[in-house]
């Protein structure tokens, strides 16, 4: 896995330009605090289309996680809503070095979550989320088969932990958040249907229902908020994410674990009347 | 609440991960990988099986038995090619990187009917060139278009000049022999030229799974009018076994066209769309994956007949003739 030093700059700067603090910082101002999160990663990824091919390719993928966290007023302020946007973008060989897939995909979540907080420290949350999913995974080598699309909607199943602990002196927020869609729509071409065939105008049925029985899949993210300085929080984590589906006698599917780092900023909402006295925190 | 548990284990077992068998890099692994590969995705098994007699299972016993573990590379390709042989089949190419394995008697085994010398001689030296196009006028009036391949990209404006310079022609010879094919998408451009109104051309249909008969309903394929210029008079369409793919899907879509006759020997065939797919030591595989069908719904993957059969005859070859030009000529000034 060859990452360029170019990449790497282009990664630092941004994350870099993110750290910078805007308004508001806190974390102690109760429901009307917003979380932002912008996160990026890189890791591993292995993947399968027998469209394309029966191999298996490993490489490497970058992804961003962008998040915005808040409550809401529903079931007595017991309820949080969560957006996550997730890209990524991938290159992975074959065995044998002779076939390149480059792939990449974009989806939205939103995410509805009731809380607990059992004990001090500690917030459980359960919930569901209804997102959208878009990629494609191109065969360098195809002939008329080149390229696979994904596309899909989905409702997914949602529970997460935040736990908050102090050590080596910092308040640290621990949080693990698992996702996993339970029934859905998605899109395929059919196990031999060319996609000149649809483009044709002959799609059809390449709507199917998905469920984890044919397409399971599972989001997974174990991530550290470390405090530095007055306003910046550093997020460090991990992430897994794996997408399966067999549909039409079509397998798929794309594994990829992830070391993600990014920064997190806390708004408060201001009314009208705070404006003129707010400063920041 | 008994019952949700069984439902929610029940989804729990059948979620599972999601791969599929990956073969050892070794001679027998890459022959089962590619037996696999064509007797899930290729679509003519059924088809060969009446046609020529093939019985893909007992291929796999028969070339099973020449593997050994220490063969070398050329010795395991030749192997594998002769065993894609067994499909006789122009679009199956296995891919190295020292070489194509192929299988072209479907036009090495007959006459070409082309002199490739005297077809250029017809053309002469002042004929012009519409992208993939070469056309001029003949002596008795007769226009003549020599298209080599499909994949010469052609437009609308090409063909609707090259028409428009031949629109005082009496008839139209279109010379499509030796052109194995390139874009769909050409061939019917071209073809669009010569009907008034939407027709039916044939259908096509895709595997829906990997059993050798898990087809798809049958789609009919209709070809539309050009909205630009239309040829209203006679034209002939000469062919060869060197017609192949996107030609003899030409053909096959010239012959449902009113005032459109072909003549010449039986195309070459080539009734399937090709994919790919590879072997654990990297080589490609191209096979045919999506059936094409003519109007009466029969296979088109070994050719299609001419209408007027006519084959070079060598005394003409001797006098600098093209006995399939001359005998279109002739049927055009008639």
């Amino acid at each position: 896995m060859i990452v360029s030093r170019r990449l790497l700059t282009s990664i630092a700067i941004t994350l870099a330009i993110l750290s910078m603090p805007l308004r508001l910082v806190a974390q102690s101002a109760g429901d009307s605090i917003r979380t932002h999160s912008f996160v990026l990663g890189i890791g591993s990824s292995h993947q399968l289309d027998t469209y394309l091919s029966p191999l298996n390719y490993t490489g490497y993928q970058v992804s961003f996680v962008r998040e915005t966290l808040r409550m809401t007023r529903l079931a007595h302020r017991r309820v949080s809503f969560q957006t996550l946007w997730q890209g990524t973008f991938s290159q992975t060989s074959n065995i044998s070095g002779t076939a390149t897939d480059w792939g990449g995909h974009i989806g939205y979540d939103a995410l509805w979550h009731y809380n607990w907080t059992p004990v001090q420290g500690l917030r459980l949350m359960a919930g569901g989320a209804i997102g959208a999913d878009a990629g494609v995974l191109y065969n360098s080598r195809g002939g008329n088969n080149p390229a696979q699309g994904r596309v899909c909607v989905d409702l997914s199943a949602s529970v997460m932990a935040i736990y908050k602990i102090r050590l080596w002196g910092l308040d640290l927020g621990v949080r693990y958040q698992a996702n996993m869609p339970v029934a859905g729509v998605m899109f395929s071409p059919q196990f031999g249907q060319s996609y000149y065939e649809i483009g044709s105008g002959y799609a059809d049925g390449n709507a199917c229902f998905s469920y984890p029985g044919n397409a399971f899949s599972l989001w997974q993210q174990l991530t550290m908020d470390i405090p530095l300085g007055k306003y910046t929080v550093m997020r460090v984590g991990y992430l897994c994410d794996i997408r399966q589906s067999h549909v039409y006698g079509i397998k798929m599917h794309d594994r990829s674990h992830s070391f993600m780092i990014g920064f997190v900023k806390h708004f408060r909402k201001v009314k009208k009347a705070e404006r003129k006295t707010s400063v920041i925190l | 609440m008994k019952r949700l548990y069984l439902i929610i284990l029940s989804v729990l077992t059948l979620a599972s991960c999601v791969d599929e068998v990956q073969f050892e890099n070794t001679p027998e692994g890459n022959m089962e990988a590619l037996w696999k590969i064509i007797d899930e995705h290729y679509c003519f098994l059924d088809y060969k099986a009446e046609a020529i007699g093939l019985d893909w299972n007992e291929v796999h016993g028969r070339y099973r038995g020449m593997l050994s573990n220490n063969m070398t590379s050329p010795q395991l390709q030749e192997v594998l090619c002769n065993m894609l042989g067994e499909l006789q089949d122009g679009h199956v190419n296995l891919y190295t990187a020292a070489d194509v394995g192929r299988y072209w008697a479907w036009k090495e085994d007959y006459p070409s009917n082309l002199n490739e010398e005297i077809r250029e001689a017809y053309l002469g030296k002042d004929y012009r060139i519409a992208a993939g196009l070469y056309y001029r006028i003949l002596d008795d009036n007769v226009g003549y278009i020599v298209y080599h391949s499909f994949s010469s990209g052609i437009g609308e404006g090409n063909i609707a000049e090259v028409l428009h310079h031949l629109r005082l022609c009496s008839g139209l010879i279109i010379d499509v022999r030796g052109n194995g094919g390139g874009q769909l998408d050409y061939a019917q451009r071209l073809a669009s030229h010569f009907t008034n109104e939407r027709i039916l051309t044939g259908y096509r249909s895709y595997k829906i799974g990997t059993g050798h008969s898990d087809f798809s309903e049958l789609s009919p394929e209709y070809l539309e009018p050009s909205t630009t210029i239309r040829w209203q008079k006679p034209a002939i369409v000469l062919t060869n076994r060197g017609c192949y793919s996107a030609t003899n899907t030409f053909v096959r879509d010239m012959l449902c066209c009113p005032n459109v006759r072909t003549l010449g020997d039986r195309t070459g065939g080539g009734g399937g769309m090709p994919f790919t797919s590879e072997l654990p030591n990297g080589w490609l595989v191209r096979f045919s994956a999506c059936p094409q069908y003519d109007k009466q719904k029969q296979h088109i993957e070994f050719g299609i007949a001419p209408t007027i059969p006519c084959k070079l005859k060598a005394e003409d070859v001797a006098k600098g003739k093209d006995t399939l030009i001359e005998a279109a000529r002739k049927l055009l000034r008639e």
